[in-house]
C-alpha cells in the first residue's frame, strides 16, 4: 500500500504518528498490532556509526530481550540473505550507501514486523542499487507476508510496489481524496511489473489527479 | 618530493639537534650566564642527579597522582554532571550558570582556598585538577548530547529502546568520542591543576620541585623539571593518542 501526495501534504508526519515518534493533535493511531511489531525504514539510514553491521542489526533484537550471542547470531544470517555475508565486522563508514540501506533493512527484518513503513526509503540511492535493494525486498515481503505502507512521490515507484495507492490533497488540512487498487498481479518484478498493460493507464489518471491536487487551476484546462 | 614528507620528522630532529649544539657551544664559549641560561650538558646533568640519588621518584609520584586523580574525578563527574544537564531540564537551569561562571574565571584562584580548606596534602592538588578538568568535560558533554543526531534517537525508539538503551548505545558512545577528543586538553588541564597546586603550598611534587629551583636560583634544576614534565606529558599523550585511535575506530 502506497501513500501519494504533494510535498507538505503531511505524508510523513501520518508515518511518524503511525510509529509513535509524533502524537497526533487529535484523534488515534490504530494498526491492530504490537509496537514491536510495527518496523520503519527512514530516507537517511540512521545507523549507529560506532557498532558495526552486525551489531547494528542485533540491536533492535537485544532491546526486544534476545540474548547477544543469539542476537548476533541471527544479525549474521539476516545479513546473508541480503548479500551481506562477511560485512557484518565493518563499521557504517566503510560501506557504500547501498549496503547501509540494506543493513538498515535487516535491521527492521530481524525484528520480524507485520508491518514496514517506508519514508521515501531509496531516494538517496542511485538508479541501479536502488533497483536491486528494491527487488530483494519485494521479495522478501512477499515470501513473509508482511504489510508495507510506503510514503513516496514517485508514482512509478508506487505503483510498481504496491496494491493500493492512496493520494493525498495538498496540505494545510490534507486529507486522502482518491483510492486506486493496482491491477498488476503478485509475486512481482518491480522492473518488470512497469510494462503491465495496467501501468501506464493508471499512472497517467494518479498523474492528473495528483497534478490537479498540487494546482486546482489545471482542472479548468 | 613525495618521499620528502614522509621524512619529515627527520628534518625536524636534525634541526633540534643543531639548535641544542649551537645552544650548547654558547654555553661553552662563555656567552651565556649559566645562572639564567644553563648549556644542554648542565641541564642534562641536573636530570642525571635527580634520578641518580633517586629523591625525585616521591615528587614524580606526587605530581602524576594528583594529576590523574584530578583527572579521572573530573571526567567521572563531568559526564554525570553533563549527561543529568543535558536530559534534565532542571539540573540544566541550576548548575548552567554556575559551570559558565566557573568556565568564565580562571579556575586556579582557587588553589589557596583549596589549601585552607583540604590542607598542604595531595587533597587540595587533587581538588584543583579535579576542577579545572570537571568544568571542560561538563561543556564538551552538555553541548555534545544536545547536538546527537535526532535520526540516530528515532532510530533507536522505534527499534523498541527506552531511555535507558537510548544513554547506553547512543549518547554514552557520543560523549565517548567527544570525550576522547578532548583528552588531550583535558590531560594538560590535570597536570595543570596539580603544578599550580603544588606552587601554592606542598611538600612534594614536580610543582613544588619547581618553586623551590626558583627559591634558590637553580636554572639548571628549572630546566631540568620543565624537561621532565614535558616528557612526562607527551608520554600521556602518546597513551591518550593509541587510546583514541582504538576507541574511534570506527570514524
Amino acid at each position: 500500500m502506497s501513500l501519494v501526495g504533494p510535498s507538505g501534504s503531511g505524508k510523513s508526519s501520518l508515518l511518524r504518528a503511525v510509529i509513535g515518534l509524533q502524537q497526533p493533535l487529535c484523534g488515534a493511531v490504530e494498526t491492530g498490532l504490537p509496537r514491536s511489531q510495527v518496523g520503519i525504514l527512514f530516507q537517511d539510514d540512521a545507523l549507529l556509526p560506532w557498532k558495526t553491521a552486525r551489531d547494528n542489526v542485533a540491536l533492535g533484537l537485544i532491546l526486544n530481550g534476545t540474548d547477544g550471542r543469539t542476537a548476533r547470531a541471527e544479525a549474521e544470517a539476516w545479513l546473508a540473505r541480503l548479500d551481506l555475508a562477511g560485512f557484518g565486522d565493518r563499521f557504517p563508514r566503510h560501506l557504500s550507501g547501498g549496503q547501509r540501506k540494506r543493513v538498515a533493512l535487516a535491521q527492521v527484518l530481524a525484528l520480524k514486523p507485520k508491518l514496514i513503513l517506508m519514508d521515501e526509503p531509496f531516494a538517496s540511492l542511485d538508479a541501479i542499487v536502488r533497483a536491486r535493494v528494491v527487488k530483494d525486498l519485494v521479495a522478501l515481503v512477499e515470501r513473509e507476508r508482511i504489510s508495507v505502507l510506503l510514503v513516496t512521490h514517485d508514482l512509478e515507484e508506487a505503483l510498481s510496489l504496491s496494491d493500493e495507492i492512496y493520494l493525498l490533497s495538498q496540505g494545510p488540512r490534507a486529507h486522502i481524496t482518491q483510492h486506486y487498487v493496482v491491477p498488476i498481479p503478485r509475486p512481482r518484478d518491480p522492473v518488470r511489473s512497469r510494462m503491465h498493460p495496467a501501468f501506464a493507464p493508471l499512472y497517467e489518471k494518479i498523474w492528473a489527479d495528483l497534478s490537479r491536487a498540487v494546482d486546482p487551476r489545471a482542472e479548468a484546462a | 618530493m613525495l618521499g620528502a614528507a614522509r621524512y619529515s620528522w627527520v628534518r625536524q630532529v636534525v634541526a633540534l639537534l643543531v639548535l641544542l649544539a649551537l645552544w650548547e657551544t654558547a654555553g661553552r664559549a662563555g656567552m651565556l650566564n649559566p645562572l639564567y641560561l644553563p648549556s644542554p650538558s648542565q641541564i642534562g646533568a641536573a636530570i642525571f642527579d635527580l634520578f641518580s640519588d633517586g629523591r625525585i621518584w616521591p615528587h614524580l609520584e606526587a605530581t602524576f597522582t594528583a594529576a590523574l586523580g584530578g583527572l579521572a574525578l573530573g571526567i567521572a563527574v563531568g559526564v554525570v554532571l553533563g549527561v543529568a544537564a543535558a536530559l534534565v531540564r532542571l539540573v540544566a537551569e541550576l548548575l548552567e550558570p554556575v559551570m559558565t561562571l566557573l568556565n568564565a574565571v580562571p579556575r586556579v584562584i582557587l588553589a589557596p582556598l583549596f589549601v585552607i580548606w583540604l590542607g598542604i596534602g595531595l587533597a587540595s592538588k587533587i581538588a584543583l585538577s579535579f576542577i579545572l578538568v570537571a568544568v571542560l568535560i561538563f561543556f564538551t558533554v552538555f553541548t555534545g548530547i544536545r547536538q546527537v543526531d535526532r535520526r540516530m534517537v528515532e532510530r533507536v525508539i522505534t527499534l523498541g529502546g527506552d531511555r535507558w538503551a537510548l544513554v547506553r548505545h547512543v549518547y554514552l558512545p557520543s560523549v565517548t568520542a567527544w570525550i576522547l577528543s578532548n583528552l588531550k586538553i583535558a590531560v594538560g588541564f590535570a597536570f595543570t591543576g596539580a603544578l599550580v597546586g603544588e606552587f601554592v603550598a606542598a611538600t612534594h611534587g614536580l610543582g613544588y620541585l619547581l618553586s623551590f629551583a626558583q627559591s634558590t636560583y637553580n636554572a639548571a634544576l628549572m630546566f631540568a623539571l620543565i624537561v621532565l614534565i614535558l616528557v612526562v606529558v607527551l608520554l600521556i599523550f602518546g597513551i591518550a593518542g593509541r587510546l583514541e585511535k582504538y576507541l574511534l575506530r570506527w570514524q
